[in-house]
């Protein structure tokens, strides 16, 4: 093997980064971070309660939280590229919609029935991807190839999703997810759910599996590790996340539209959220969320430079900060305490 | 013309090869030898500039050539055939002869040299080098070095993967350069082959110089003969 | 029927040179260039704005295929420096990720300060009879020229000593380097080549139908979806399978529908990567 073999074989998770993995946080640290994100985001609304449109932004931003946290999920711990976030959480959202809505039945049953839908589109990516050996830009290319059809099949299929004028959905109109402040709770207990639940699975020995294919893929498979298996539960899990996320979004915004879950919309932005806070840790998608919303509502007149913004720091942080904020921090603390941070 | 001294050189944190030092005088052969590992490719690779060097200096007509880039290393009059060959597999052998002669166009008079010294390239102008045999193949990496007229030829072990015979022909065709005046320094592990090709050689174990000499005193070295001549 | 054929055909061929421009760039050096668009759309914008102050047609459309072969140099020199410090795999996932930033940085830009632009070349004259077919001169000047640069194409790579230098870096790199190739600079020909090819492709677009702004993206994916089908790396590839899907997409249009027709083309590069990953002619799966 010449030094370019080697080279190669790391060289996707250089590009990730990856400090996040090697030190075990304490189950204490971890809860305690939890605990203190989850009532810090808490009394977010005795700030600003009082505005329709700021909470309005702030649920949105605990959406685009959800959306990476899967996104760390799927690409952070198994190295899948899936550049159809938002369509995943769309296909939950439009689902749950039409089942709900043209269907009759009952919101929170079609929202779990759209959520299998997600999670079997998310399962069956990684499934094809193991099956047919996709690597790391195939899986990106058809993703994003799925991603793009979805959103013109949304545009198309106009007499069923209202195409670009994007749909009404009536299903949860008269609950309390339509009110101001409660939805901001309903999300925020999906966040934190999210997140002990990303915590739990990687305490687990799926996380351990979940590393260990990270690290070195042939090693892992080598060593026993069913590479594929792993990826497909990645897949999955994320796939619900999303899908679920997503449903419960159409409920609680009332309407729905394809350009809410495009490529542009909401894989880039997630992409960059997650890379910012630290790919891989348990944090970075809540920093890179809670960032990129307050930091777009700053920038809200300037809503073009906001384009620019994250063209900027795509670049930026892939090429400067692959860990992350969260990442070099960790790094920075450990170097303080007079440790090396493992890889 | 080529004065190596104390190279260090190797992959990631490990030398492969050290403190070696290396001359070779214009119009001269000189071989390098070893057995699998000693680092003979690490140095010639090294030398060239398709990796780095850690410590040493290579001098070539005097100037440094240590930190040079591949590229200019070998428009600079050094030719390197590595073991590899690293042909363009779906170019023929006249497109490949041709860009041996990067940046200028082929030489007529050049190329009439390289065919008569293989005329089987000849026969097979058209032919895409990938169809071609491990023979073929070592004939048109040996051309296509020649084609920029350098003045020093470096062959990585030329007798990879040839048959006994077409490792005999190899020699011969690098005989009648070496009559022309060629300077050629060469790694091999097929010691008598090699032998009568140079005037000097150089011993390598381990990634460094165990002996040196001319290859008349190298030849009745006991320690030689019995390593890689296979005489008790 | 025969409309439909010829109208593809006229499509794929700028289909095809579209997606030569994104391949060779992969080919070349591992770089998925995904803000192609973007540069043909500022080419397209550049000599919008050039015919406003004057310049008479060849001058403009060359000083807006000349921007965008600027801006895939100064792309290569600059931005891309240290994505080629990587190898493989890596090399593209980051090229992927850095050339979107760029994507957006010139998007973000373009909306910013000229929403409204577009480019349209209109080509007077009647429509001819092909066939039978009436065509716009639009469309047959800008198959002209399409042709001819792809026939200058081939010329240069098989026939120039810059071209065979490119094909050597693509074949072997080391043995390149080891023929005095300096793969860095072939490295910065071929993004400039691409990102002229971009321009020339954005100019014969705007005879056929206008290009805006917001054209960037979808001619992204469009060469991205050729390139897939064709074969990573290869330019024959490109043409070929530009002129299938133009072909494919002429076709769907006209019987079915625009939504489903990029459904198709989108399933048709998905299919491609799923059955046969290394596209027609690709080398490199």
């Amino acid at each position: 093997m010449t030094t370019e073999d080697l080279d190669s074989a790391s060289g996707t998770s250089s590009v990730l980064g990856g400090g996040g993995q090697g030190r075990q946080v304490s189950s204490l640290t971890a809860f305690a971070a939890i605990a203190v994100v989850g009532i810090v985001l808490a009394l977010v609304p005795l700030w600003i309660g009082d505005s329709r449109t700021l909470m309005g932004v702030a649920v949105s931003g605990l959406l685009f939280a959800c959306y990476a946290i899967a996104f760390n999920l799927i690409f952070g711990s198994t190295g899948q590229l899936f550049l159809a976030v938002g369509a995943i959480a769309g296909v939950g959202a439009y689902g749950s919609a039409i089942i709900s809505d043209r269907l009759g039945l009952p919101f929170p049953i079609s929202m779990l029935l759209a959520t299998g839908l997600a999670m079997l589109i998310g399962g069956g990516f990684s499934w094809i991807a193991v099956r047919r050996s996709l690597g790391i830009i195939f899986t990106g290319i058809v993703t994003l190839t799925f991603s793009l059809g979805f959103d013109n099949l949304l545009l198309g299929q106009r007499s069923i999703t209202g195409g670009e004028t994007g749909y009404v959905v009536d299903a949860g109109s008269d609950t309390f997810l339509r009110q101001q402040i409660p939805p901001y709770y309903v999300f925020l207990g999906l966040v934190l759910f999210y997140l002990i639940g990303y915590f739990l699975l990687h305490r687990s020995h799926i996380g351990w599996a979940f590393r260990a294919l990270r690290d070195d893929e042939v090693a892992a498979e080598l060593a026993g590790v069913n590479v594929a298996k792993y990826r497909i539960y990645a897949g999955t899990i994320g796939g619900g996340m999303l899908g679920f996320a997503g449903a419960l979004w159409a409920h609680v915004e009332g309407f729905i539209s394809p350009a809410t879950f495009t490529f542009v919309h909401v894989d880039v932005p997630v992409i960059v959220m997650v890379v910012f806070g630290g790919i891989g840790t348990l944090m970075g998608p809540i920093v890179g969320s809670a960032f990129f919303t307050y930091i777009g509502e700053v920038l809200a007149s300037f809503s073009q430079l906001r384009l620019i913004a994250e063209g900027a720091l795509l670049i930026v942080l892939f090429l400067t900060l692959p860990n992350g904020v969260v990442g070099a921090l960790r790094s920075g603390v450990s170097r303080l305490r007079g440790r090396r941070a493992t890889r | 013309m080529l004065e190596v001294s104390n190279l260090a050189a190797g992959y990631d944190a490990n030398a492969v090869v050290r403190g070696v030092s290396v001359s070779v005088n214009e119009g001269e052969a000189v071989a390098i030898i070893g057995s699998n590992g000693a680092g003979k490719t690490t140095f010639l690779r090294a030398v060239c500039g398709l990796l780095p060097i850690s410590e040493g200096e290579v001098l070539y007509d005097g100037n440094s050539i240590a930190d040079m880039p591949v590229h200019e290393v070998a428009r600079a009059g050094i030719s390197f055939v590595p073991a590899e060959r690293h042909l363009f597999p779906e170019m023929n052998v006249a497109e490949n002869l041709a860009l041996g002669a990067y940046p200028h166009r082929p030489d007529p008079d050049q190329l009439s040299l390289v065919f008569d010294l293989f005329p089987r390239l000849a026969e097979r102008r058209r032919q895409a080098a990938g169809t071609m045999s491990g023979g073929e193949q070592q004939m048109l990496a040996v051309a296509r070095a020649l084609m920029s007229q350098p003045r020093l030829l470096i062959l990585d072990e030329p007798t990879t993967g040839l048959a006994p015979g077409l490792a005999v022909q190899a020699y011969e065709s690098l005989s009648v350069l070496r009559s022309h005046g060629m300077t050629i320094l060469v790694a091999e592990q097929q010691v008598p082959l090699v032998l009568g090709l140079a005037d000097r050689g150089y011993v390598l174990e381990n990634g460094e110089i165990k002996l040196e000499g001319r290859s008349d005193e190298l030849r009745d070295n006991p320690t030689v003969r019995r390593a890689y001549l296979g005489v008790v | 029927m025969t409309a439909v054929i010829l109208d593809g055909i006229v499509l794929g061929l700028q289909f095809g040179l579209l997606g030569v421009g994104l391949t060779i760039v992969y080919g070349m050096g591992g770089i998925l260039n995904l803000a192609y668009g973007q540069m043909a759309v500022v080419a397209a914008i550049v000599v919008s704005f050039a015919l406003k102050w004057g310049l008479p047609v060849v001058p403009a459309v060359v000083l807006g295929i000349v921007t965008a072969a600027v801006i895939g140099l100064v792309l290569n020199l600059t931005i891309l420096k240290p994505v080629y410090r990587r190898r493989g795999e890596g090399r593209v996932l980051l090229s992927l990720l850095v050339t979107i930033g760029v994507a957006f940085i010139i998007d973000g830009l373009l909306v910013w300060r000229f929403p409204l632009e577009a480019l349209g070349l209109s080509i007077g004259g009647d429509p001819v009879l092909i066939l039978g077919v009436p065509m716009r001169t639009g469309s047959l000047l800008a198959s002209a020229i399409t042709i001819l640069a792809g026939g200058s194409l081939i010329y240069f790579f098989r026939a120039t000593t810059a071209g065979k230098a490119i094909r050597s870096v693509i074949q072997d790199e080391v043995g390149a380097q080891l023929c005095g190739v300096n793969p860095a600079a072939v490295r910065t020909l071929i993004f400039t080549l691409s990102g002229a090819l971009a321009g020339l492709v954005a100019v014969t677009q705007s005879m056929t139908s206008p290009v805006t702004i917001s054209s960037g993206f979808d001619i992204t994916i469009l060469a991205l979806l050729v390139t897939v089908v064709g074969g990573l790396g290869s330019i024959r590839g490109a043409f070929l399978a530009g002129l299938l899907l133009g072909l494919v997409n002429a076709a769907s249009s006209f019987y079915i529908g625009s939504y489903i027709t990029t459904i198709i083309l989108l399933g048709a590069a998905a299919l491609t990567i799923l059955i046969r990953p290394s596209g027609l002619f690709g080398k490199h799966a």
